[in-house]
This record gives structure tokens, sequence and C-alpha cells, in this order.
């Protein structure tokens, strides 16, 4: 191996690091309400977010409508102490583009949640499965386009099987409707794989 | 460092990657009952595949017994299973030819049960082998060892598992099927980092 391929192998190992990592400490931020830091991990030239069934919002803007105005909007002030949110960023498959100025990456995430229904405190576990894509600017990564779907979304006493979804959240001033959210039992590969089979290439 | 040496610790770094994808491609795949694909991970010269007490299935030729009777299978949507390979420690042997892996797997699952459908946890361990061929890692050894399999309503305390798996055309029974609460724990292919 040249000193030059050298390079580009120690590059990509630390380009999939911090992609890695900025993605775990936007769920960190996200799970304690730190809501402009989590604007401040998006590229401007932000292509789009989506989450769940909130639709679509497109560019730097439509980060800063979603997490500042609404999630944020709603979720601004101290929580309940009851009232919590851990997102847990699990099994990343990160490929970054041979020019390393942009990646792709698939994650699924397992999710504890209590938070107010109406009335009523609710626990509940989520699963899902983010297919994003990233951008290098001035030797850093950001997010380019944020799409995270929902598998399921079950109180704890039910289940997934019993109660798929608890509830629909559609965002009224979102820019598209979701383009991918059908929860279980119509949830699979909703999301498809960004990468080829390593073996078969396919 | 040199130049040579430098070169072996960035391979290090780029096998323990394509080695954790890999292992992780295997579980997006296993979700999406892309049976196929499962299979072309593994090597032509895999040693054996054992998933809980099904049995030992030996070679290539027991990947495809394993795997092959669920290529194509159409799963309906509501039966699903969600295994999220968590926590891998991933060990290249020194000659950079071979590796082991040690992963837990929680998993989030739904599935037919005489004739009602049942919501399940189940949570196990991985101990498998890895081998690089023509630069490419595959699978040579798949063992993964329940720890506990439950209705979701009852928890493993309770009800540690559902039933019995066994496949009649293994090659071999189960080598070590211990479910909770036997205190049975998989051996670690690893050394202590700090006394070794």
């Amino acid at each position: 191996m040249t000193l030059e391929e050298l390079e580009k192998q120690v590059q990509l190992a630390e380009d999939i690091q911090e992609i890695e990592h900025l993605q775990k400490m936007y769920g960190y931020y996200f799970d304690t309400q730190q809501w402009q830091k989590i604007v401040d991990l998006f590229s401007d030239d932000t292509e789009s977010v989506e989450i769940v069934d909130h639709g679509v919002l497109y560019g730097k803007k439509g980060v800063e409508k979603i997490y500042l105005n609404t999630i944020g909007a709603m979720d601004r002030g101290p929580r309940q102490p009851w009232v919590a949110f851990i997102v847990m960023q699990i099994g990343a498959v990160i490929d970054v583009a041979p020019d390393g100025k942009t990646a792709q990456g698939r994650w699924q995430t397992w999710l504890f949640e209590s938070k107010p229904y109406g009335a009523y405190p609710r626990q509940e576990y989520l699963h899902g499965y983010y297919e994003n894509k990233y951008v290098k600017e001035n030797g850093k990564w950001k997010f380019s386009k944020l799409h995270w779907n929902n598998t399921f979304c079950s109180p704890v006493e039910d289940g997934w099987l019993n109660l798929p979804l608890m509830g629909w959240m559609p965002l009224p001033d979102a820019d598209a409707l979701p383009t991918a959210f059908h929860p279980y039992p119509y949830h699979r590969n909703n999301v498809p794989y960004h990468y080829k089979h390593p073996i078969t290439g396919k | 460092m040199n130049l040579e040496e430098l070169e072996k610790l960035v391979t290090l770094q780029e096998d323990i990657q394509e080695i954790e994808n890999l292992q992780k491609m295997y579980g997006y795949y296993f979700d999406t009952a892309q049976y196929q694909e499962v299979i072309d991970l593994f090597s032509e010269n895999t040693e054996s595949v054992e998933i809980t007490d099904h049995g030992v299935f030996r070679g290539k030729e027991g990947v495809n017994r394993m795997y092959a009777g669920m290529v194509g299978m159409k799963r309906p949507g509501w039966m699903f299973f969600e295994v999220m390979q968590s926590q891998g420690v991933i060990e290249v042997a020194p000659d950079g030819k071979t590796a082991t892996g040690r992963w837990y797997t929680p998993s989030f699952e739904c599935r037919p049960f005489g004739g009602t459908k049942k919501q399940t946890w189940q949570f196990g361990v991985y101990d498998n082998v890895y081998v690089k061929e023509n630069g490419k890692w595959y699978f040579k050894k798949l063992h993964w060892n329940l720890t506990y399999w439950t209705s979701f309503e009852r928890g493993f305390l309770k009800v540690p598992r559902l039933s019995d798996t066994p496949f009649p055309h293994a090659d071999a029974p189960a080598t070590a099927y211990h479910p909770y609460p036997s205190g049975y724990h998989v051996p670690f292919p690893f050394r202590h980092p700090v006394t070794g």
C-alpha cells in the first residue's frame, strides 16, 4: 500500500467514526430537548427531514420548522420528571461515497417513551429504521437528509400485535405528505437498503 | 511507526468495520426475509450454522439446507423478526484471515402459535467466526444461542421459553442450548484485554 492509499483508508475509517458519532449525538440531544443543537447538526443545504407521519419538510428551513417551531415548541420547558424519551441508535451501516464528500447510513432504533396522551401518562415501546444522508462541509460531517420511519409505537401494556400505532401525528404545515409511513404489520422494507449486497453486489 | 506497521493497523480497522457491517447486514436481511441474500453472506468453506435448538447444519450445503426452506417464503406482514445486532466485540487473528465476534441480540417478534398470533421477546448471544476470502469477509461459523424466548405479556422470569424448535433435518443436535434460568453463558472468544 502506498502512503496515498493508506491515507485514503485512514480517512475512510475516520469519516465512518465521525458519522456514527453525529448520529448518536443527534439521539442524545433529542432525548434531552436540545433542539438548537440538533438544528446545528444539519447542513445549510439540507435536502429534507422526514419523521414518521409528520410529513416531509424541505431545506434547512424545514429543519428549523420541525425541530424549533413544532417538536421544540411543544417540548421546550422543563419536562415533568416522568416524561422520558430514550432513543437507542443501533446497527449502523455507513457507506461513504468514493469521493469522500457524501455518505449514507442505515440504523435501527429501539425507544422507550413516556408522555402524556390527553390527560393520561402513557409508557410505550417504539421501533424504527433510519435511512439518512450525510455531507462533509469544511471538514465536518452533517446531516443532509434525515428519514426516520416507524415500525410500531405501542403501549407497554398492549404490545405491537394488539396496538401497533398509538395515534396519527401529521403536521399541518409540512411541505409534503409522508413517503413511506406504513406501520406494523405493513412495515416491511418501506425504507429500502441504500447499500448493495457485500458479496454479490446486487 | 513505519509504513508496513501502519498498513497493518489500518487493515485491522478496515477488517473490523467490514465484519461489523456483515453482521448487521445479516440482521437486516433476516428482518426483511431476504434469505438468499443471507445465504450469500456465507463462505463456500463454512464450518457450520447453529441457531437456538434447531441443531447444527454443517458446510455451505448445511447453510443452504438451513435457510433454503425460507427462501421465497411469503411471510405475512404481521409475522416479524426485528433483531438488533448490538455490542459487537470483533477480534481479528494476527494473520488477518479469520476473526471471531460476540454480539448481543434483543429482538421483537411476532409469529404463529397453533392457531393464534403471539408477540414475543427474544434475547440471545452470537458467537461467530468470520473468514476473509479474496478480500471479502464472510461468515465461516454462525452460532446463535438463546437466552430467553418469552411472551410479550409475561416476561422471561415467568416463561423463559415458549417451546422447543429442533429441526428434523439438522446434522447434529444443538451443542449449547441452555436457556434462562440455567445460568449458562456462551464462552467468550476473546481474551481479557488487560490480563490476557
